[in-house]
């Protein structure tokens, strides 16, 4: 059990992050506006969480204007889709385990 | 960590993957309504083309126009109970990438299929005009299976269907118009009714 418990990402153990992961993972893309009212968030909350997300190279995003309006697009890296599925699987696997239990 | 606690995760990861790349809002009884507004269409249209005061170019127009006015109350009624739904669901109901792209691609094949009809009532092939409409809002359904739930493919297929025999037979167009805009709409509304909606709120 322990060896599947090392593979639960601690990124991902926040609600918020866990949502833009999952969303990401479906969509090619997402722009911040959908993204927030996906997970009810405010502005400020949102972006520190997409921040952290591409400082780990999860997600990489993409700033550009409609008209004047500034829109910042999230796509998920390669490495980012790698540590979602292993931390699917962690969680799988857990769940595996302590049921057959 | 708890079981409950994976279960839950994994349940909220579903949630938003389904939430994020479909448009959830959407109402069978709604579906149902647009049948039960098509038959009603469909027993005016009946009316109109078996009165002999009328000359065909009038009947042409009149029908156009009922066709016209059915389709905005319809997709009135969707829309509406779409936002009734979203609200008792709190859904979130904005006009975003999801719904956007749900849109764009049921319209690419209701358009073509618009622009089609119109050439044919044009050119006077009013016959075939009912087996394309029937054809091209099924491939639009099918098309938008993708972006809501992926149950509206089977209305879809059996639009295809309908639409491909109404080409093949002459001669009975308003009964097949009939069967896959009424009553095909209204079987699989009330089955999503029951089988889906309901047994969610449970």
């Amino acid at each position: 059990m322990n060896l599947s418990l090392e593979h639960i990402n601690k990124a991902f153990e926040s609600k918020v992050r866990l949502g833009i992961m999952s969303a990401l993972m479906v969509n090619e893309e997402i722009d911040f506006t959908t993204l927030k009212s996906l997970l009810d968030l405010t502005d400020g909350n949102l972006a520190s969480h997409t921040r952290s997300l591409e400082e780990l190279g999860y997600i990489q995003s993409k700033k550009q204007f409609i008209g004047r309006k500034p829109n910042t697009t999230f796509q998920m890296t390669e490495s980012g889709k790698a540590a979602f599925s292993e931390h699917l699987k962690a969680l799988e696997d857990f769940l595996k385990i302590s049921l057959g239990n | 960590m708890e079981n409950k606690e994976v279960i839950d995760t994994l349940s909220e990861i579903r949630d938003m993957m389904a939430k994020s790349s479909k448009v959830l809002s959407l109402s069978g009884l709604s579906c149902a309504l647009v049948g039960v507004l098509a038959l009603l269409a469909c027993g005016a249209a009946q009316y109109v083309l078996s009165n002999p005061s009328w000359m065909h170019y009038q009947k042409v127009s009149i029908l156009t126009t009922l066709a016209l006015i059915l389709l905005v109350i319809c997709a009135a009624t969707v829309f509406l109970f779409a936002r009734y739904k979203a609200k008792k669901n709190n859904y979130r109901f904005t006009f975003d990438q999801t719904s956007r792209r749900m849109l764009w691609n049921f319209a690419i094949p209701l358009i073509t299929g618009g622009i089609l009809c119109i050439g044919l009532i044009h050119q006077a092939h009013y016959g075939l005009t009912s087996s394309m409409m029937l054809i091209f809002y099924g491939l639009a359904l099918i098309n938008l299976s993708s972006y809501t739930f992926s149950s509206t493919k089977y209305l879809g297929y059996a639009q295809v269907i309908l639409g491909l025999i109404d080409f093949m037979a002459v001669n009975h167009s308003l009964i097949f118009w009939a069967i896959g805009f009424g009553v095909c709409h209204i079987i699989y509304g009330i089955l999503f009714y029951f089988l889906k909606e309901r047994k969610g709120e449970r």
